[in-house]
């Protein structure tokens, strides 16, 4: 027992323990996969053009989608460049302003969090009510798309 | 023993949300949607070993059962970008064979309107047989074929008609 208390000691971290907190670690998560997505965004240059992701929709129907350039638009607005982002996506800037917000949420949220635990509970429907509203603007385009396309 | 299942159960239900989340995300960009099944099925599997082992424990089921609806929206949603992609194909078929039946309506006119002066040369070839027959199709030379064919007939029916007589 006191082998086992010891082990569980010399592994956890300094502070308040993460692993007891789920939703710290789905925010990590969550930011970090945000930052790779900007990463992605900055390694892949749009003139040389060389994305490893291309549009399996245009592939299979040999027609541009909507979200087709979002990768150039993206690494455009990381350049400082965003006029030259609005011509390759007109929709690249407000997905990016999502996930760019989406980062500060995650990391802002995750203080709080830790900071005020009496307001937990409110805080994560807060943060659930207030992203759902953020996607819903940011991909709509995308998300009519769609519907028209059910819909014909 | 039991904390180490429920610590399990837990990160299933982390790990089931988190690949929800971001399949959810990618399902309604067209552009991938159609591969973000993929992760969708990852999650939803996800989800559903977590309940059981929550189930079995008695644990809390909250975060499960967020990631399993989440999961199966995000499937839906990517189902539906290959249902559009589908639709979006069909459409430009039909135009494609309406634009390939004028191309064929074009070249055939266009055969036609050769042929009636070109020549015309078929070759044939089988177990080391050759056959081959050259035409020349012409429309003068072709309507004087006819007139002299129809001359040879007439003049076969009055040999006809002699013989008759002198039988």
């Amino acid at each position: 027992m006191i082998l086992c208390k010891r082990k569980s000691d010399q592994g956890s971290l300094p502070g308040p323990d993460i692993r007891n907190h789920p939703y710290i670690i789905i925010n990590i998560v969550l930011a970090g996969i945000i930052v790779l997505i900007f990463a992605y965004s900055g390694i892949f240059s749009p003139v040389k053009d060389n994305y490893p992701v291309k549009c399996i929709h245009e592939k299979l129907t040999g027609e541009p989608c909507v979200s087709c350039g979002l990768s150039h638009s993206f690494s455009l607005i990381i350049r400082g460049k965003i006029a030259e982002a609005y011509q390759w996506n007109i929709y690249g800037m407000r997905v990016f302003l999502f996930f760019a917000l989406q980062l500060v949420i995650r990391i802002v949220f995750s203080f709080f969090y830790l900071k005020y635990p009496d307001t937990r509970k409110e805080l994560i429907i807060f943060d659930i009510a207030g992203s759902v509203l953020i996607f819903l603007i940011a991909f709509f385009p995308f998300i009519r798309s769609i519907s028209s396309g059910i819909l014909g | 023993m039991e904390e180490k299942t429920n610590s399990t159960g837990q990160n299933l239900g982390i790990a089931a949300l988190i690949t929800a989340i971001i399949t959810f995300v990618f399902a309604v960009i067209p552009c991938v949607g159609i591969i973000a099944i993929i992760p969708g099925i990852i999650a939803i599997v996800l989800a559903s070993v977590g309940l059981s082992h929550a189930s079995r424990n008695e644990s809390p089921r909250g975060v499960l059962i967020a990631a399993l609806i989440i999961g199966i929206v995000a499937v839906l949603i990517s189902l539906s970008q290959i249902f559009v992609a589908g639709e979006i194909v069909k459409k430009t078929e039909n135009k494609w064979s309406g634009e390939i039946r004028e191309v064929i309506k074009q070249v055939q006119e266009d055969v036609l309107r050769d042929l009636e002066d070109a020549s015309v040369s078929i070759k044939v070839e089988s177990n080391g047989e050759k056959v081959e027959i050259n035409t020349h199709l012409n429309r003068k030379d072709l309507l004087e074929e006819l007139e002299e064919l129809e001359e040879l007939e007439e003049v076969n029916t009055e040999e006809d008609d002699t013989l008759q007589t002198e039988k």
